[in-house]
């Protein structure tokens, strides 16, 4: 947000917008930002910056296991600055690439999530009638499933049928297909109720008797003006598909331990919570807090600032 | 009406027989039943004479049929594990379940609504502003941390609360509750706060933007004018009128807190009907797992219909299916 | 309606009241699925009701077999074995106890619907001589019958009768499912399978109660930090097992004991013996490098199994050179070296065999069968990456985990192996024999390893009777299995429970809790 050399005119019109303004008056929003924006970055150049490979077996070595934060391991006499886990890797570094999985895990879940909600969303509320009936009453046998059984369904669904050898590789596709499955209802009825008010609001009626195709008048009228809600829920999901990924490890059904998510980094960690090493659960979970804090605060602050009644 | 609640009905009717089809779909994938009913020193034979006395050798078709044609005259089948009919197990351990997700239904209505109440009337104090971002890091956890968190402090270190379990229960017959015993009610303690805090920060979040909303509206605006004094203002009017979005959602909500308690169960080894399914799928037991889908389908499909109805009976916008678009 | 809900609220009856000194709470990971002594041959199961039931003969603290129902017992020549029942002894239900209650059990057991006919595969027929001695007839010589039918409970005939459960149901259950009565010192109370089994003293027990409890609560707990907090705070006096890496925290603390041990079961590594290909991935479908004994001894040498005792099992176990360990019968204590870790030696046998370069492959593991076991997956993953041969990890629940071994789907797995007679004969029968549908053999050797000379050896280990030639044989067949790298057996499991400081208990290696060496003070 800092200055640039491009065009003066637009980047002041921006600072000055509404939208700024508000962002530059909200002390919490400043801070969930820069605390979001830092760990995203921190998750992309996780290469760059750990100071471990943990996802390479080969660079490990058991005797490194449980080392303190910040003192020399009894056996190897290396240090590491937030200890180690229980195989020996570092847990800076483990953090680093596990919020990479959490965060891709989330993003493209959340993604997945909106696509297909705000489409069907739109189709249900424009369309009506039979289509309508049918998404929704396919969005009530969505809610019926509680998102976890979701997840575990589609996770045992997709071992059943990916081919032997690239099941591994499947673990993280699951995990998004069956998060973003679960959340897509949200999106779906929000942009559909939505769709129902605006639908019959003047100006579609107008595009629709100059015999707009509804597709059109769907994309150019409505899309805008649900786009609020959306970006909203879509936050909010962000934070909940992160938290999703950890519970879906906790019940055994998460990323696999050799490439762990912060969630299967705490799920690992809850092991360690009475022996003493408190640094393998509390370094994940800190940073776990503070990233779904962070982006929940955001959406939080956007919903404020997005919600024309509350002006 | 009458037309729309019966379409409305069918509809529910069809969404259960869906959500049969797709649990059942779903345990062929959970694992072997077989395999956990047997010691070490089974043979193929045994395995094989096992699944036909199962029926787990026929078609997939046929087994989804005898379940369905059970299940509509309420007759789950045997328990797999327990070698007992499923519809007993269940009406065992649901009063567990259903105390649980009520004691935490209440907490976070109460909590819910007081403190959107306040949040929203003093909406820039600091006082609000700080409950609005605590009440943040209670979804930003995983349940099952918080879970943990709670027992470590309040069971391990303080040792005030017990750290699993239901204390002692009270037999009324066909009901055994934990709420007229002492270590009942201390039992109940952390698992509530743990299951209702999720509900609580949404309930709160919902009733804070629907008042700020509603204050915002002109005949509040014009009550103010009117002189009357802000509490009535508050009271009387808005919250009033905050009411009606939030209670249909909140009752949404209830309905999940009912399948989420599987985790908080699991935590507090709360012996409820989520804890029953988390052992069933350990154990593949498929009756259990496809009764409890099916309950829970029963009690969503059920809310859900209540709601949609609700709505048609308050809001005249939705009756364009009905009687076409209106201006 | 106002009379019968004060008749209801007269008949409320507090459940589990003010526990009074004498109340010993026990927790544990699985819930007895029944209380059926003969439907399910599993440890949770047969553990419960060894307080509940008694056998013929029982296993004292040692594991050394001692007279339980049958006082003594003498070979007939290499016929079978004769046992002189305990006389005066009744059941909990107050019937007396008699060689056609032995009969009946066995009739029972060994049934088709039994899970523990196995036990009986050797039995050619039973005979009542009189009211108090039975004849057991083997088809071959067994001198290991009387241990390996130390979990064979007897049930009441006439009880079985009266309540229609003459065979144990599996599937549908029956009353024994739910209800017990047998002799031991214990009978059963209250059964609410899932949540709690209460157990009592059977005040006409036929022995010498050592305990003093008055009441038993036993509660499953799933998630182990529950049980750990339970445990700490006092809600329960006794836990099993305690994760290993909170061993030593717990011993620290206040109030609480931490008993360990070593288990009968030996954790190992199980690799495909027959199989042509690799089957995970970049390398699937090429040649199975395992067929190459060379590169199995490289897999014995690469891993650290000191590191993993140090650091996953906190020093608790001990390392493992063959299928049993050191307190089996029939252990071979001339074989107990295992292969030295040396990274060397790995790579140069895995040059000789052609794979310098090392290769990649699936490695399947449960993750929560044994302690620990996917961390000790993980650590054998990272070993083995250091002499090239680099491992896809996949960890599933148990409950999917054996579908798999069964379908071949591995390139190498891991396995833990207790011996449920505690004889080394066991793991030979079930493990290395060459699998055989009809003679019942192999039937967990998935890796399909075959030895002309163990086939051989194993009808002649079962019938020996000299105690010296046949533990030759069964050095011979360990030796084998040693060579030919059968396994890698990595380390023995341990035990480690958990009690109040107030409690005073015994931990048998099998990981049996007997209520009746348990003190409360």
């Amino acid at each position: 947000m800092t200055q640039a050399p491009v065009p003066q005119s637009a980047i002041t019109r921006a600072w000055e917008s509404d939208f700024m303004w508000s962002f530059r008056h909200s002390p919490v929003a400043i801070v969930s930002f820069v605390v979001a924006a830092t760990l995203i970055f921190a998750a992309i150049f996780a290469p760059l910056i750990a100071p471990h490979t943990p996802f390479e077996p080969g660079t490990l070595n058991l005797m490194n296991g449980f080392s303190k934060p910040m003192e020399a391991n009894e056996f190897t006499g290396e240090t590491f600055v937030l200890g180690t886990d229980d195989q020996g890797r570092d847990v800076i570094s483990t953090i680093l690439y596990g919020m990479r999985i959490s965060l891709f895990v989330g993003f493209a879940a959340v993604t997945f999530a909106m696509v297909l909600g705000v489409t069907l969303g739109l189709v249900a509320g424009y369309a009506g009638g039979w289509t309508g009936t049918i998404i929704m009453r396919i969005a009530d046998v969505q809610l019926t499933f509680p998102g976890i059984l979701v997840a575990m369904l589609i996770f045992g669904i997709a071992k059943g049928i990916t081919p032997i050898h690239l099941r591994d590789q499947m673990a993280i596709w699951v995990l998004i297909l069956a998060i973003g499955l679960s959340e897509w209802v949200q999106f779906a009825r929000v942009v559909r109720g939505a769709t129902l008010v605006e639908r019959n609001k003047e100006y579609v009626q107008a595009a629709r008797l100059n015999g707009r195709r509804p597709l059109g008048i769907m994309l150019r009228h409505i899309l805008p003006n649900v786009l609020g809600p959306v970006l909203v829920i879509a936050t909010i999901s962000l934070a909940l598909a992160i938290i999703a990924e950890a519970t879906l490890s906790f019940l055994g059904v998460g990323a696999p331990p050799t490439q762990p998510s912060l969630g299967t980094l705490i799920r690992i960690g809850q092991g360690f919570l009475f022996s003493g090493e408190w640094w393998i659960i509390l370094f994940p979970s800190i940073t776990l807090l503070a990233l779904a804090l962070s982006v929940n605060l955001l959406g939080d602050w956007l919903r404020d600032v997005l919600n024309p009644k509350l002006r | 009406m009458l037309a729309f609640t019966i379409r409305r009905t069918f509809q529910s009717v069809v969404v259960l027989l869906v959500v049969g089809l797709v649990a059942f779909s779903m345990f062929r994938f959970v694992g072997d039943p077989v395999d956990n009913m047997l010691g070490q020193e089974r043979t193929g034979a045994d395995i094989e004479r096992l699944r036909t006395q199962l029926g787990l050798d026929q078609p997939f078709p046929v087994q989804y049929f005898k379940f369905l044609r059970g299940a509509v005259q309420g007759n789950f089948g045997v328990s797999y594990r327990q070698g007992r009919a499923v519809s007993g197990i269940i009406a065992e351990r649901l009063p567990a379940t259903l105390e649980l997700a009520a004691v935490s239904a209440i907490l976070a209505v109460v909590f819910g609504f007081g403190l959107g109440v306040f949040t929203a009337i003093r909406r820039d104090g600091w006082a609000a502003n700080t409950i609005m971002t605590l009440s943040l890091v209670g979804v930003s956890l995983p349940t099952f941390l918080i879970g943990i968190l709670l027992i470590y402090l309040f069971s391990v270190e303080l040792n005030w609360l017990p750290s699993f379990g239901r204390g002692d229960v009270v037999d009324l017959g066909w009901w055994r509750t934990g709420l007229l015993t002492e270590s009942g009610l201390k039992a109940l303690i952390l698992p509530a706060i743990t299951l209702g805090l999720y509900q609580m920060t949404l309930i709160m979040r919902l009733v804070r933007s629907e008042m700020l909303e509603v204050l915002r509206q002109d005949y509040i605006r014009f009550a103010r004018a009117r002189g009357l004094k802000e509490r009535v203002v508050h009271f009387r009017h808005a919250l009033k009128n905050t009411l009606i979005p939030v209670i249909t959602v909140t009752g949404l909500q209830l309905g999940s807190i009912i399948a989420f308690a599987i985790i908080t169960e699991t935590v507090f080894q709360w012996p409820g009907v989520g804890l029953l399914f988390i052992n069933s799928i350990q154990f593949v037991d498929i009756p259990i797992m496809a009764a409890y889908l099916m309950l829970i389908s029963v009690m969503f499909v059920g809310i859900n219909l209540v709601v949609d109805l609700l709505y048609f009976a308050i809001d005249p916008r939705l009756h364009v299916g009905s009687s076409g678009v209106k201006g | 309606m106002l009379k019968s809900l004060l008749n209801g609220a007269l008949a409320l009856t507090l459940l589990g009241t003010a526990a009074s000194a004498e109340t010993f709470r026990w927790a544990s990971k699985t819930d007895p699925q029944t209380m059926d002594p003969h439907a399910v041959n599993s440890a949770p199961v047969l553990g419960f009701l060894n307080n509940v039931y008694e056998g013929l003969v029982r296993r004292g603290k040692t594991m050394a077999i001692e007279g339980a129902l049958a006082e003594r017992w003498e070979a007939i020549g290499g016929d079978g074995w004769r046992f002189f029942l305990r006389k005066g002894v009744t059941f909990q239900d107050g019937a007396a106890f008699t060689a056609e209650d032995v009969l009946f059990s066995y009739q029972r057991a060994s049934s088709e619907a039994a899970d523990t006919a196995s036990w009986f595969a050797p039995v050619s027929e039973v005979k009542i001589v009189d009211e108090f001695t039975i004849d057991f007839l083997t088809k071959a010589p067994n001198p290991i019958f009387p241990d390996s039918i130390a979990n064979f409970m007897i049930m009441d005939k006439g009880w079985a009768e009266a309540n229609s459960a003459v065979l144990p149901s599996k599937d549908e259950g029956n009353y024994a499912t739910l209800n017990a009565n047998g002799t031991g010192a214990f009978k059963l109370v209250e059964r609410q399978p899932g949540l709690k089994t209460v157990l009592e003293p059977f005040e006409n027990w036929w022995g010498k109660p050592e305990h003093n409890i008055t009441r038993a609560e036993f509660t499953p707990i799933q998630n182990p930090a529950t049980a750990v907090a339970a445990l700490i705070s006092g809600d329960v006096d006794m836990i099993n097992p305690v994760p290993i890496q909170d061993a030593e925290r717990l011993q620290q603390r206040g109030g609480v004991t931490v008993i360990q041990g070593i288990e009968a079961r030996v954790i190992m590594l199980g690799m495909p013996h027959k199989a042509e290909m690799l089957k995970y991935t970049a390398d699937a479908g090429k040649p199975n490098p395992f067929l190459d004994v060379r590169v199995r001894q490289a897999v014995a040498h690469a891993v650290n199994v000191e590191a993993i005792l140090a650091k996953t099992m906190r020093g608790a176990a001990a390392p493992a050179s063959q299928l049993v360990s050191p307190a089996m019968r029939g252990y071979s204590p001339s074989l107990e070296a295992r292969p030295a870790y040396d990274l060397a030696k790995a790579k140069s046998l895995l040059a000789d065999a052609g794979y310098a370069d090392g290769f990649t492959f699936g490695l399947k593991c449960p993750n929560d069968r044994y302690l620990n076991d996917e961390a000790v997956c993980q650590a054998v993953v990272s070993m083995l990456a250091q002499i090239g041969l680099k491992a896809e990890l996949d960890a599933m629940p148990v409950r999917n985990y054996w579908t798999e071994l069964r379908a071949d789907n591995y390139d190498m797995y891991l396995l833990g192996w207790s011996p449920g007679t505690f004889d080394a004969e066991h793991p030979i029968r079930f493990l290395a024999a060459t699998p055989n549908k009809e003679k019942k053999l192999g039937s967990w050797n998935f890796g399909d390893f075959s030895n002309g000379r163990i086939d051989e050896l194993l009808p002649m280990i079962q019938s020996e009777i000299d105690d010296g030639k046949r533990q030759e044989m069964l050095n011979e067949s360990a030796k084998i299995l040693q060579d030919e790298v059968a396994y890698v057996p990595l380390y023995v499991q341990p035990l480690v429970w958990g009690t109040g400081k107030n409690i005073a208990l015994t931990q048998r290696p099998d990981n049996f809790l007997i209520l009746r060496w348990v003190t409360v003070n």
